[in-house]
């Protein structure tokens, strides 16, 4: 269990590693952060976690954004090799495209096309492909998402504005601890020819959810082979 | 069927399917200690001592009240206090005695 390679210094890293929350400015910590500290230093103490463990995760927790998603797609857009890679193994193609997953999860990417429109949900709970679109919002985590997405999708995407019309399939998918999903948009008409990063940029968190899908590109912008 | 054999068919989490309210597009960053309780539900499952399906179960085992009555991390952090208790990795006197001790520690730093 305590494999990690540290020395154990307790008195000093248990000291120190309480600091970013005793802000002397704030008000004092309220019950359940006070939890949150003292369990944290007791598995600390107890040599169950390291001592710089839960601030290195904290790091690779904030280096996930839906930035990162929309590289993956639109670098799925512009290369059908990727694309099809990442169809079959959404995990391993992300892992080749050099995104670490951190937990142990599988990630199946659903493709969005003119027949099928796809939306992801957790029922049970909040899980979300993290490793790629980094912490889901609270919406996502919320009761009348999680109940209605299954049943009324139609519904609940006209909440967000989108209308996705009759003759098209929608699908919904119900994500696991193990299982994640992640919604490959498509590509908005009026890109031909854009650049990978531009392309990144159109591709938002909620069309990787599967609730929007993306504008059409005024004409003018795709002039040029970029 | 009746109102005891639905409730024995779902348990609380398994909320799919069922009527509720339009959806508020809510969110909001997480306060530090947030955003802690998160890297430690990570931290325990990369040290296999609670992973994310007995986090879900834990849960779930607040009961609805609870679930109710704490926000999302309130959840999580009370529900690993408790698994931490189930696997006496934690005793509950131990983490009491503690809190109290992380309570004044963080009232004397005030001005």
């Amino acid at each position: 269990m305590s494999t990690h390679p540290h020395p154990h210094d307790h008195s000093h890293e248990v000291t120190h590693d309480h600091t970013p929350c005793a802000d002397a400015s704030e008000a004092p910590p309220g019950y359940y952060e006070v939890m949150e500290i003292a369990v944290r230093e007791l598995l600390i103490e107890k040599q169950l976690i390291g001592p710089g463990e839960i601030r290195r995760q904290i790091e690779v927790l904030d280096s996930r954004s839906p930035a990162l998603g929309a590289k993956v797609v639109a670098r799925a857009w512009v290369d059908p090799d990727f694309r099809a890679r990442l169809l079959t193994n959404g995990r391993k193609a992300c892992e080749d495209f050099g995104i670490s997953f951190y937990d142990d999860t599988e990630l199946i990417v659903l493709e969005n096309t003119e027949t099928c429109h796809n939306l992801i949900v957790c029922t049970l709970c909040s899980c979300y492909p993290r490793p790629v679109l980094g912490l889901p919002p609270d919406w996502y985590k919320a009761k009348p998402y999680r109940a209605r997405a299954v049943k009324e999708p139609r519904a609940v995407l006209a909440e967000f504005g989108t209308v996705i019309p009759a003759d098209v399939e929608i699908r919904v998918s119900d994500s696991t601890a193990q299982v994640r999903f992640l919604v490959l948009p498509r590509r908005p008409a009026g890109t031909d020819g854009w650049s990978e990063e531009a392309l990144a940029a159109l591709v938002t968190r909620d069309a990787m959810i599967g609730v929007v899908t993306l504008d059409s590109q005024p004409l003018t912008e795709s002039d040029g082979e970029a | 069927m009746n109102h005891s054999e639905e409730l024995l068919r779902r348990l609380p989490n398994d909320i799919g399917g069922l009527p509720a309210e339009a959806i508020r597009r809510t969110d909001h960053p997480l306060e530090p200690w947030e955003k802690r309780c998160h890297a430690l539900a990570d931290v325990l499952d990369f040290h296999k001592i609670i992973n994310t399906e007995e986090k879900r179960r834990g849960v779930e085992a607040l009961g609805a009240e609870m679930v109710g009555a704490l926000t999302y991390y309130e959840r999580w952090i009370a529900t690993f206090a408790v698994i931490l208790f189930q696997k006496r990795i934690l005793a509950p006197d131990e983490l009491a005695k503690r809190m109290d001790e992380v309570a004044a520690r963080h009232s004397k730093v005030l001005p």
